[in-house]
């Protein structure tokens, strides 16, 4: 890999965000996912490039890291913070077309749940693995997945609950999205859903953590 | 023998004469169960006491935790509106709020305009973290408010119905939760990184705070204190974060616990089996939760060779996937196993790992104290 290029990758791994950020310790003072990403662009490397040699690649060690639990929430949330900042350069690319997405992914947590932190989780490493994601929300009542899903034929659907309660929801909104949209992907996900319960209720996936939700979109 | 000194024997790391078992109830599985008016039971102290008695006669169990203290009357202040919209449903309408009430689970809040992201360097430590605890952190968006005249109330009411038959565990919050309710969990748990020593001054205030609260909790009739500490485990942070920002300040609220006599025991959620000597550090008398696989990684044996020496162990039946999913067979095998592990070490109390989920049935419960009975003798 182009040392720059790695270089960026080592900075969404490390969460090192600009210059002005002191996190990590040991690259303090040093420039950042930011800093480097419009330097990568200054010095005639492709948007191209940049996103898949370096940000897609830093998140997956990411990703990998945070699987294995040898990183923790809050090192993935700021290297989600730096993959925001490099992505501000990219930003006109993916208007101007030079840049695609992958696919849409619309995530929310079902019905009758507020939490979210997974589901952030997840969004933050779904489209830092190079895919426009649609964040419904918490508590997304299953005619909202569908209206949705009625703008965006070809999205990948992911349902998040953490109470026992709301599987249920989870239940019928899966359904439902299976009886309006047969082909379409849905991944679920939450502590107190398994992959047992996934296949009953006719989900594509039972994501355990992030990192399997992405490797297996990336595969579809 | 009494349900109580069966639970005490076992916190000071004996054995009774059989097995003690205590489970804490979701609230929802305690509505499940008793089908009250969901907002009252939430409000209402001594529909909330009654209602914790009755689970508890009703199932055999040897202790009572009481999740909830400090009601009061303040929660009709500025409601506009109750309005039944289902069987088991209720929602409260306030000015800035909306809460709904049911029998399903903890009720949930929404609040008119949404809670606007802090920054930790424009959090006054002084003047917005209170010196003195007046709330619960119960869940998102959820707080349960303490009522000062009536903060312990709830304790005396149950000693008078229940007298000393049977052992009343009290619970308080660790700072740790205080903290990331009052960020938001995701800008709590990036302040970590960011400005550590904010953060623990800002832990710091909450441990004063919830050091009182529990030292003057100590002094109702009570045998234990739980502290429920759900975002401490590998779900969510490193042990090197947990020793930073949890250890600490735990340590220090189970010192004024012990102070005052009274055992205490920490609740923490999901996967910890890289942190089980941290939390003996503590000085906690014992753990509860230590989920197994997989909605952790506690393997109970392994625990009590870790730590089984200094700490009870109150744990670990799956709630989710032996209690409320799993078939007869494999219900009851889950369960023995448990109990039989449990046994060898010294002292166990026999109990759900997290709360009892709500849609579990009774009679998966009632199986709990016909185990006990039949295999749980010492």
């Amino acid at each position: 890999m182009n040392q720059i290029l790695e270089q960026i990758s080592i900075c969404i791994q490390k969460g090192k965000v600009d210059s002005k950020m002191a996190y990590p310790p040991e690259m303090k003072g040093m420039p950042g996912a930011d800093e480097l990403t419009k330097a990568a662009l200054d010095e005639g490397f492709s948007a191209n490039d940049i996103l898949s040699g370096a940000l897609i690649h830093g998140m997956g060690i990411v990703g990998d890291l945070f699987r294995e639990k040898r990183l923790f929430v809050p090192q993935v949330l700021m290297s989600a913070m730096a993959m925001k900042a490099a992505m501000v350069h990219l930003k006109p690319f993916f208007s101007s077309g030079e840049l695609k997405q992958k696919g849409t992914f619309i995530i929310g947590t079902v019905a009758g749940d507020l939490h979210d932190i997974g589901k952030n989780l997840t969004a933050m490493m779904i489209e830092g693995a190079g895919w426009r994601v649609i964040d419904l929300g918490t508590d997304v009542k299953t005619e909202r997945f569908l209206e949705v899903l009625n703008e965006n034929g070809n999205a990948v659907v992911g349902l998040s609950a953490l109470l026992t309660t709301t599987m249920e929801q989870m239940e019928r909104s899966v359904k439902a999205i299976r009886e309006h949209f047969p082909e379409n992907r849905i991944v679920v996900g939450g502590a107190p859903v398994n992959s047992e319960f996934a296949k009953r209720i006719g989900a594509s996936l039972y994501a355990p953590n992030p990192q399997v939700a992405v490797e297996y979109i990336n595969s579809i | 023998m009494t349900p109580r000194e069966r639970v005490n024997i076992a916190m000071s790391l004996s054995k009774p004469d059989k097995v003690p078992l205590m489970c804490q109830f979701s609230i929802g599985a305690m509505m499940q169960q008793l089908k009250p008016s969901p907002a009252l039971f939430w409000y209402d102290g001594r529909v909330f006491a009654d209602g914790l008695v009755a689970l508890c006669e009703r199932f055999g169990f040897d202790g009572i935790l009481v999740s909830l203290h400090g009601h009061g009357d303040r929660w009709r202040e500025g409601l506009m509106e109750i309005k039944d919209i289902d069987e088991g449903k209720q929602e409260l309408i306030y000015g800035n709020r909306r809460e709904i009430h049911s029998w399903s689970d903890l009720p949930m809040v929404k609040f008119n305009s949404a809670n606007i992201s802090r920054e930790i360097s424009s959090v006054d430590v002084e003047r917005e973290i209170p010196s003195h605890i007046d709330y619960i952190p119960v869940s998102q968006d959820l707080r349960f408010h303490l009522h000062k005249s009536n903060m312990f109330g709830i304790f005396s009411y149950l000693r008078g119905i229940v007298g000393g038959k049977y052992s009343i565990h009290g619970e308080i919050t660790s700072p740790f939760d205080y903290f990331l309710d009052f960020m938001g969990y995701e800008n709590a748990l990036v302040s970590l990184i960011i400005d550590p020593q904010k953060c623990k001054d800002i832990l710091e205030r909450f441990t004063k705070g919830i050091c009182l609260l529990a030292s003057d909790m100590c002094d109702e009739d009570i045998d234990a204190v739980k502290i429920s500490s759900p975002f401490a485990g590998m779900g969510f942070i490193s042990p090197e974060h947990y020793e930073e920002f949890v250890l600490p300040y735990e340590s220090r609220i189970i010192e004024a616990i012990k102070d005052k006599g009274k055992r205490v025991y920490i609740h923490t959620c999901g996967h910890i089996g890289d942190r089980l000597e941290l939390m003996q550090k503590s000085g906690a008398s014992g753990l509860e939760c230590l989920d197994p696989e997989p909605v952790g990684n506690v393997d109970l044996k392994d625990a009590f060779n870790r730590i089984g020496d200094s700490m009870f162990i109150k744990g670990n039946i799956d709630s989710v996937n032996t209690l409320l999913y799993a078939d007869e067979n494999k219900a009851r095998a889950d369960v023995l196993k448990i109990l039989e592990t449990g046994k060898q070490g010294n002292g166990f109390i026999l109990s759900t790992a997290c709360s009892i989920a709500p849609m579990v049935c009774s009679d998966r419960i009632l199986m709990l104290r016909e185990l006990t009975d039949r295999f749980g003798l010492y």
